[in-house]
């Protein structure tokens, strides 16, 4: 992945081809690499360009890749990354074993086929049916925000956010939890931030959704939308500083200057240049790729099931209008 | 000497011995209140690893070292999803010994050699999750087997003298390796035995009727699920530490006048008659890098496949990829109540058998869990 995104550097900056053999040669050290894509990245940030991260490099590459070699398009959508993100394995070097980490994706495999578990994203509204042993039923149904989703591999998890009876109420879902009946998306959407947490020091209504809400279905290939709701706060005391932590959803704060001025001195806005520490967060692009390729074919399976159903549902829901 | 040493040193050929007149005891498996650790050598009496000189040796002789490595002990090969290589010892031909002893639970069996793999989830019948330690058994083969009667360690535990000579001890060696890479002396413990060399070594005391034919592999199937086994291994090295992180204190408050030590452990001793440190107050140091046992871990699954072992809880010693060391437990309420494979389990011949799991175990495989309404 470094490399590739050295290439796409490369050709952004215009180097002479002449010089690239020459600089492939110093490639071997990572720290080099370190220390001269941030000198790259400085030099792109004058021309006022939007700098891209690390997610966007790899949409990039597809620019970049017709310059480098002409590769095999693989049959793994490039997105799966954005809707299966359990499937790639906590990157903290001390943790890691292939071996763990393919034993539990056969497990992550053998539930799904069990139960469907949708494409969702931080945003989207949800409802959760799970066995409950103290419920009336045996079985409560939840509906909510996602406000967070956390965790890789059978720890993954998400937590919905609902008003019910005036009080603010989470619960906090194990994606793999054998309990959990049935995940519908209600509401397939995504908010302008990876974690809505701040939705919990805002009025009620923010977070408030109708239980008996119906699923609202987008046509089959539409993107993703993007809800641009900007999210106005309580005035203070708050759950956490929300001035510090750059958030786009957020409507103006009302602070006064001595706020904003510390949370510019303690913000490190450098953090982005630092590619080793990108690369250390996240899964190499070849990694991912190679662990997507192994349970594809498997994941497809489920998802023509799930197609299958929905299709049902769509026809069904004409006749419900009438 | 620590009992750390007693527990890693195994036999030596008799040539190299160090005799002691005393009496023989068998290890403990766990070491407690030990000198704080330090760098011991030598650790194995036979030096393991040779020094890296290079030989000088042309691209086609490498070649040929290789073959003839090769012609002589196997090719590599995939086994039980560890790269290996595919040894013909003429030992393991016949492997388990049969010895058509009944099990009895006085009787000792032996242990497994494992590396951790790290945790995950796993669900119970009832809906209750439940952390697991995944534990891999790599390539584990008996190299030798030493009877009571011969069994001289050069370093002997001192608690018990009075001790009778009653157990063996049996040589398992974890992970084969290119022989190029060790000492001569070193491949020749296994040399006897037509086996490769091993990357690790251990030594588990075995009454003689669960004695092992060299060459025998053992499988993960020598435990089942809902058995208990002790977890050996050794615990992270922190380095040096306070007693907030050491012993768990709670340190001084952050305000009211305290300064300078927030994070210090306060009086340690007393006054008059008894004005000195008590032996064994706890007090920071080195913390970390000990051989630990963890006692009585159920299993709750093994994959067959791969050698996996799911352990219920995640206390076990050690660092992801770190090896660790398989006992039947030693506690006595939870020793085994039927007979399990004795002296150890055999090879299965039909892979249809990949994972078994504990009856109240969820299997990932099943239905939903759903409660059934009272009435």
């Amino acid at each position: 992945m470094l490399l590739r995104n050295v290439n796409f550097h490369r050709f952004q900056c215009g180097f002479a081809p002449g010089n690239i053999p020459n600089f492939c040669t110093v490639l071997e050290h990572a720290l080099l690499i370190n220390i001269f894509l941030t000198v790259l990245y400085v030099s792109r940030s004058y021309s006022n360009s939007p700098l891209p991260d690390v997610q966007q490099l790899s949409s990039d590459e597809s620019v970049s890749g017709k310059q480098v070699k002409p590769e095999r398009k693989s049959v793994v959508p490039s997105n799966s990354r954005f809707i299966y993100p359990e499937f790639l394995p906590d990157p903290k070097i001390e943790w890691r074993n292939s071996l763990r980490e393919k034993l539990e994706r056969m497990d992550m495999i053998q539930r799904r086929k069990h139960i469907d578990i949708p494409e969702f994203y931080v945003g989207s509204i949800m409802a959760v049916s799970s066995s409950n042993q103290h419920a009336p039923n045996k079985a409560t149904r939840f509906v909510g925000i996602c406000i967070q989703r956390l965790g890789c591999g059978l720890r993954a998890n998400f937590t919905l956010r609902n008003v019910i009876k005036h009080v603010g109420t989470e619960m906090k879902y194990q994606l793999y939890d054998p309990t959990i009946q049935k995940i519908e998306v209600l509401r397939l959407e995504k908010r302008l931030d990876d974690e809505l947490l701040y939705l919990r020091d805002a009025p009620n209504e923010y977070s408030t959704f109708d239980e008996n809400m119906e699923v609202e279905y987008l046509p089959e290939g539409a993107p993703v939308p993007v809800n641009p709701e900007m999210v106005k706060l309580k005035p203070r005391p708050w759950r956490a500083r929300w001035e510090r932590k750059d958030m786009k959803g957020l409507a103006d704060l009302g602070l006064e200057d001595r706020f904003y001025e510390r949370a510019k001195e303690l913000a490190t806005p450098w953090e982005k240049y630092d590619l080793m520490k990108q690369y250390r967060k996240t899964i190499p692009e070849e990694e991912q790729k190679e662990i997507f390729a192994e349970v594809y074919s498997e994941l497809h399976e489920v998802e023509v099931m799930r197609k299958k159903l929905k299709r049902k549902k769509v026809f069904i829901k004409p006749t419900k209008n009438v | 000497m620590s009992k750390i040493m007693r527990s890693t040193i195994f036999d030596v050929p008799s040539s190299l011995r160090i005799t002691f007149g005393g009496p023989m005891v068998f290890l403990s498996r766990t070491a407690h209140n030990v000198r704080a650790p330090r760098i011991k050598y030598p650790l194995w009496y036979l030096q393991r690893e040779r020094a890296k000189d290079d030989q000088q040796l042309t691209g086609d002789n490498r070649a040929f070292v290789k073959e003839a490595v090769h012609d002589k002990f196997g090719m590599p090969a995939v086994i039980h999803g560890i790269s290996t290589y595919d040894v013909r010892s003429p030992l393991s031909e016949d492997s388990v010994e049969c010895t058509n002893v009944e099990w009895n639970p006085k009787l000792q069996r032996t242990g497994l050699i494992a590396r951790k793999l790290g945790n995950y989830p796993m669900w119970l019948n009832n809906g209750k999750s439940v952390l697991t330690t995944l534990l891999q058994v790599i390539d584990n083969h008996v190299i030798k087997y030493i009877p009571p009667d011969e069994f001289n360690p050069p370093r002997k535990p001192y608690s018990c003298p009075n001790h009778k000579k009653q157990l063996g001890c049996l040589l398992v060696g974890a992970e084969s390796a290119d022989p190029q890479y060790f000492t001569k002396q070193y491949c020749g413990l296994f040399y006897r035995e037509g086996m490769m060399p091993k990357k690790y070594l251990g030594r588990f005391m075995v009454s003689p009727e669960a004695a092992l034919q060299p060459g025998t592999p053992l499988l993960a199937s020598h435990f089942r699920p809902g058995d208990f086994i002790d977890v050996r291994g050794k615990t992270i090295d922190r380095g040096f530490q306070g007693v907030m992180k050491r012993h768990g204190f709670h340190g001084m408050p952050a305000t009211h006048g305290v300064t300078k030590s927030h994070r210090r452990g306060g009086n340690v001793g007393h006054g008059g008659e008894k004005g000195r440190i008590f032996p064994g107050t706890k007090m920071p140091g080195h913390m970390g890098n000990r051989y630990r046992l963890h006692k009585g871990a159920e299993i709750l699954r093994i994959n067959h496949k791969y050698n996996v072992i799911w352990i219920k809880g995640i206390a076990s010693p050690g660092e992801t990829n770190s090896i660790v060391y398989l006992y039947d437990t030693i506690l006595p309420l939870r020793k085994h109540k039927s007979p399990p494979p004795f002296p150890t389990s055999k090879v299965l011949d039909n892979d249809q058998l990949i994972d078994s799991y504990k009856e109240d175990v969820y299997k990932f495989t099943e239905q939903t869990i759903t409660y059934e309404e009272d009435k």
